[in-house]
């Protein structure tokens, strides 16, 4: 069975070393990349139908990966998203502005970025999982000071230092409960497989169990831009290059809570769901708190996108400790937050290349610039606003349905206060920008309109996710839900 | 080789590995910590190969001679070059003052030994005796990252942070599946490199690797 | 041999061998320097002389600066009387255990500062209020590293320590006992005023703590307090001799063990002697704000022994 999985990982590998040797100015160059991702994209859908068909494929020696549905949809997620950089990055406004060595070692390590993400969520066993999610902290880091300033490099050192002391701290919680099987059933070469863990879960002792979770919460958390582990998030959000901001928002913070859900899975089995709910609801609240509140004082636009997705991060956490039925919300909401936000960020990059700053204040006008990026950028922010017909809203009106219905009136009153706040500064900010006279020196009217084409599909599947779940989702999240929900 | 041998070597060597730890919290210079970095590695070594010779295997062997040469040869080599450049900063005034937290340490050693508890009285390795000092290096670790300011000094406790690890992982488990042993390595090797390249850069943007210096970003 | 004629003996043999004891720490120093140094004895002559000389002093003076001497030179020849000086198991073993060795010790030091105030002189002033910070940050280390070893002993009867590790060699090597012999080096080089805390050969401002305490002394009195506080040396080499490595100790009160152990613990005392030489000769004294982070230093090193014992239990 190794087809499929071949075809989903070494297409980034290759993309590296071509981008390595490979003239960085030349089409062909650029033509190879996005070829090879769009491949990749069409093994992970592969992936994803055949476990719709009933089948979980593996590979490797004692099962080193193994692709379940939470895999697959993982999986497509982010090799949509890395094809859609390929498709588009580093350079989105039309403009050259990066020169060609930094185009180079962007595609390089964006490639590497994108392969060892799509290792993270296809791999069984838990060391491999962590190692992969470590080389993408620093993959993702040696490009986020792409152009070297004062900030960019501020904001790679907190995103290295933070990055790698929480990976560290995950890589405590592995052992522990790498420990614990270890007393258990003594030294295995498959030990620290999903299955295996989780077959094994209820005989786990319950302290060790708890420890090890707060561990891996705080350490896969601090990936995920969970507060109060967040302080690097809207650094490095902010200073990377648009492209890689859209990977590392859209589905990075996606690959983390991965992580932290199939964790979730395994100790809810071992001591109950009690106490993973609660641990989970404390840190999305506080996140989603932080962040709400910090939007409303969010001065440039790339540190609002990234506050929102600290938002949508603790929103989801919260929707895992809601049961089943949250669970579902939250699968439903990552696949949404993962369009929208990756299409956010890449509009993001155009407007940064036309108007030259990255201020809220100096943005004006919009609508009148670049009408398509205009219409682009208010329709992804009316769907991170949670508003219909777009997806958000069906995934949020889940998330706080599953919490009624779980008795959580307090919890789901302090939510909905939360996207209160959010709602309206993020409004508030939008109205800002579209609206008003253009400033001087901006040159008006759209360029390069065919970059824009990729996006409108993310529009089109926001709209479809919104209006009718289409029924392969359904069932696929039905799955996760088997697997992961409790 | 007696499991109370085998206990006293492993709380022996645990607290070698320990008191290297807190000499990064008392000395200030970087060769200084430089020196308590290979001290420690060589311990963490020590220990992995007296471990393997008790277990009989093998692959504790092979893993006690890799951090032998990747953290006790190394990376030290390359973290003299940087205090070469680097070397002349020392930290004169971390956030929290030497008698602090030296103090601290001991408070950090003791709360270690409290959570650790469960996992010393759920195991029947006889190695388990070390495993809150491990812990204890893990908190110290931690200290030394927030408290201090030159990245140089912050990149040691990260390195630090990892041996600790290492060493709760050899103690507890009596080592880690030797696949995610070596990606372990490789993935410290590589973020120390990607660390190095960093703090030269920020030694050229900033003339200086103060990390105080790094508050643009407010917000 | 009775047990209560061990007292006495112990005292003497430790009046007797102090001063030597410092005689030969400054003979081995002088040689690491390359000088030829005074003779081993010359502390003997120096008491000799201070004896014979007219006592000077203060007219701010209390009774405090008559009493101090005596009161000092007391507690420190009490607390010879309670170590494991000779043999094991001790005389006062009832009345004694290692807390009020200590104490004792303290108790020394209290007078000695409260001396250094009493005539009024601001270096008597400066030394005692140095002295109270070095023994304030010292005493938790010293508390700490007691508990580390009564913890393996199950008692703080400085008797049963020492049988402890005779009757179970391989405790000696416990991690825990050698974390608390590092602690207790440290606290002894602190106490006892050498380097790197103190300089015992000084008389500059800048430099000195003990000596600022008795600067205003003279004659008899000062000849017992140098007495007192070569013997506070002699305890605390004892104390990490005999309860570390108290091989030689008399277990029996005959006459050949006896001195069988006068003379092992002359070769310990003068080996510590030898590494305390070594450490003065190599290493600058610190400035004063900088000891604190030296004791706290010596107080983790004390915490990890009381771990380390406990967690080997």
């Amino acid at each position: 069975m190794s087809a499929p999985f071949l075809t989903l990982l070494l297409p980034p590998l290759l993309a590296a070393a071509g981008a390595l040797v490979l003239p960085p100015r030349w089409r062909g160059s650029w033509a190879l990349h996005a070829a090879l991702a769009l491949v990749s994209l069409l093994a992970a859908l592969r992936l994803a139908s055949l476990v719709l068909d009933g089948w979980t494929p593996t590979w490797g020696p004692t099962d080193l990966f193994r692709v379940d549905a939470l895999s697959a949809l993982l999986a497509a997620c982010v090799a949509f998203v890395a094809a859609l950089a390929a498709l588009l990055g580093p350079r989105l406004g039309g403009e050259q502005h990066y020169t060609p060595p930094q185009v180079r070692r962007f595609r390089v390590f964006a490639a590497l970025f994108a392969f060892t993400m799509l290792v993270a969520v296809t791999a069984n066993n838990v060391g491999v999982m962590w190692i992969a999610i470590e080389a993408t902290t620093i993959a993702s880091a040696v490009i986020v000071p792409l152009t070297v300033s004062k900030a960019s490099v501020e904001a790679s050192w907190k995103y290295i230092l933070i990055g790698s002391v929480g990976i560290a701290l995950a890589f405590v919680g592995t052992v522990l409960a790498y420990f614990d099987f270890v007393t258990l059933v003594g030294q295995r070469d498959y030990a620290l497989n999903w299955t295996v863990l989780l077959a094994n879960a209820p005989v786990l002792h319950q302290p060790v169990i708890e420890l090890a979770f707060v561990f891996l919460l705080i350490g896969y958390g601090t990936k995920a831009g969970i507060a109060p582990m967040h302080t690097w998030l809207p650094d490095a959000h902010s200073e990377a290059p648009a492209a890689l901001s859209a990977m590392m928002s859209g589905v990075l913070l996606a690959v983390a809570l991965y992580a932290i859900v199939r964790w979730r899975a395994v100790v809810a089995a071992a001591v109950g769901p009690a106490f993973p709910s609660r641990l989970l609801v404390g840190l999305g609240l506080l996140s989603l708190g932080i962040a709400a509140l910090s939007l409303v004082i969010q001065r440039q636009y790339k540190r609002l996108l990234a506050y929102s997705s600290i938002e949508h991060t603790g929103l989801m956490c919260v929707g895992l400790a809601l049961g089943p039925l949250g669970v579902f919300a939250t699968m439903l909401h990552l696949i949404n937050h993962t369009l929208a936000k990756s299409m956010m960020f890449f509009l993001s990059g155009r407007i940064l290349d036309r108007y030259g700053t990255p201020e809220i204040g100096r943005v004006s006008g919009l609508l009148r610039v670049m009408p398509l990026t205009a219409g682009l950028f208010a329709t992804g922010m009316i769907t991170l606003l949670g508003l219909p017909p777009f997806g958000m809203f069906l995934s949020k009106f889940t998330l706080l349905r599953a919490g009624f219905a779980g008795g959580q009136g307090w919890l789901m009153a302090a939510v909905l206060g939360f996207l209160a706040v959010a709602f309206v500064s993020l409004l508030g900010h939008l109205h800002r920008m579209l609206y008003g006279a253009a400033p001087a020196g901006v040159r008006q009217g759209e360029s390069d309109c065919w970059a824009v084409l990729p996006l409108a599909v993310c529009v089109v599947a926001l709209v479809v996710l919104g209006l009718i779940v289409p029924a392969p989702v359904t069932a696929l999240l039905d799955r996760i839900v088997e697997i992961a929900g409790r | 080789m007696s499991p109370q041998l085998v206990s006293q070597l492993s709380v022996g060597g645990s607290t070698l590995v320990l008191l290297a730890g807190l000499m990064m919290l008392w000395r200030r210079g970087v060769n200084a910590h430089i020196g308590a970095f290979t001290a420690q590695s060589v311990a963490l070594a020590a220990t992995t190969a007296m471990v393997g010779w008790f277990t009989g295997d093998w692959q504790l062997w092979a893993v006690a001679v890799l951090l032998l040469l990747v953290k006790a040869v190394g990376i030290p080599i390359l973290l003299k070059r940087m205090a070469r450049r680097f070397g002349t900063e020392r930290e004169l005034e971390p956030y929290v003052n030497t008698a602090t937290s030296l103090l601290l340490g001991g408070l950090l050693v003791l709360l270690a030994y409290v959570v650790t508890g469960p996992l010393v009285s759920v195991s029947q390795l006889p190695t388990r005796t070390g495993m809150p000092l491990a812990m204890g290096l893990v908190f110290v670790s931690l200290l030394v990252i927030i408290s201090r300011k030159k990245a140089l000094t912050q990149v040691l406790g990260f390195l630090m942070l990892e041996n600790g690890i290492a060493l709760l992982a050899v103690l507890g488990t009596h080592g880690i599946p030797i696949i995610v042993e070596i990606g372990v390595f490789l993935d410290v090797a590589l973020g120390f490199m990607v660390m190095q390249v960093f703090v030269y850069q920020i030694h050229e943007t900033f003339e200086s690797i103060d990390v105080e210096q790094l508050n643009r970003l407010r917000e | 041999m009775s047990v209560w004629l061990l007292a006495p003996l112990q005292a003497s043999v430790a009046l007797l061998l102090a001063p030597g004891l410092i005689g030969a720490i400054r003979w081995m120093k002088a040689r690491l320097q390359n000088r030829r140094g005074s003779p081993v004895w010359q502390p003997y002559l120096e008491l000799r002389k201070l004896f014979a000389k007219e006592v000077v002093v203060s007219s701010n003076a209390s009774w405090l600066f008559h009493a101090a001497p005596f009161i000092v030179f007391g507690s420190t020849v009490t607390v010879t009387l309670l170590v494991p000086l000779l043999a094991v198991p001790l005389p006062f073993a009832g009345a004694g255990d290692l807390l009020v060795v200590v104490y004792l010790l303290l108790l020394g030091t209290f007078f000695l500062a409260l001396a250094g105030l009493d005539p009024g002189s601001p270096f008597g002033g400066m030394g005692a209020s140095r002295e109270m910070t070095v023994a304030a940050l010292a005493e938790p280390t010293m508390a700490l590293a007691i508990f580390a070893l009564a913890w393996g002993a199950g008692s703080t009867d400085l008797g049963q320590i020492a049988s402890r590790i005779l009757t179970i060699p391989s405790e000696a090597l416990a991690p825990g006992h050698v974390l608390a012999f590092a602690a207790i080096f440290l606290v002894t080089l602190a106490e006892t005023g050498r380097l790197p805390v103190d300089n015992p050969g000084t008389h500059l401002e800048l430099t000195m703590i003990h000596e600022a305490m008795v600067l205003e002394y003279s004659g008899r009195y000062l000849a017992l307090i140098e007495w007192a506080a070569s013997l506070k040396l002699l305890v605390f080499f004892t104390l990490l001799a005999n309860l570390f490595v108290p091989w030689g100790v008399a277990a029996a009160l005959t006459p050949g063990a006896l001195l069988w152990s006068v003379l092992t613990l002359a070769l310990k005392l003068l080996a510590l002697g030898g590494a305390v030489a070594v450490v003065e000769t190599h290493i600058a004294k610190l400035r004063l704000f900088r000891v604190p982070e030296l004791l706290s230093a010596s107080f983790i090193l004390a915490l990890l022994a009381v771990t380390a014992s406990f967690l080997l239990r």
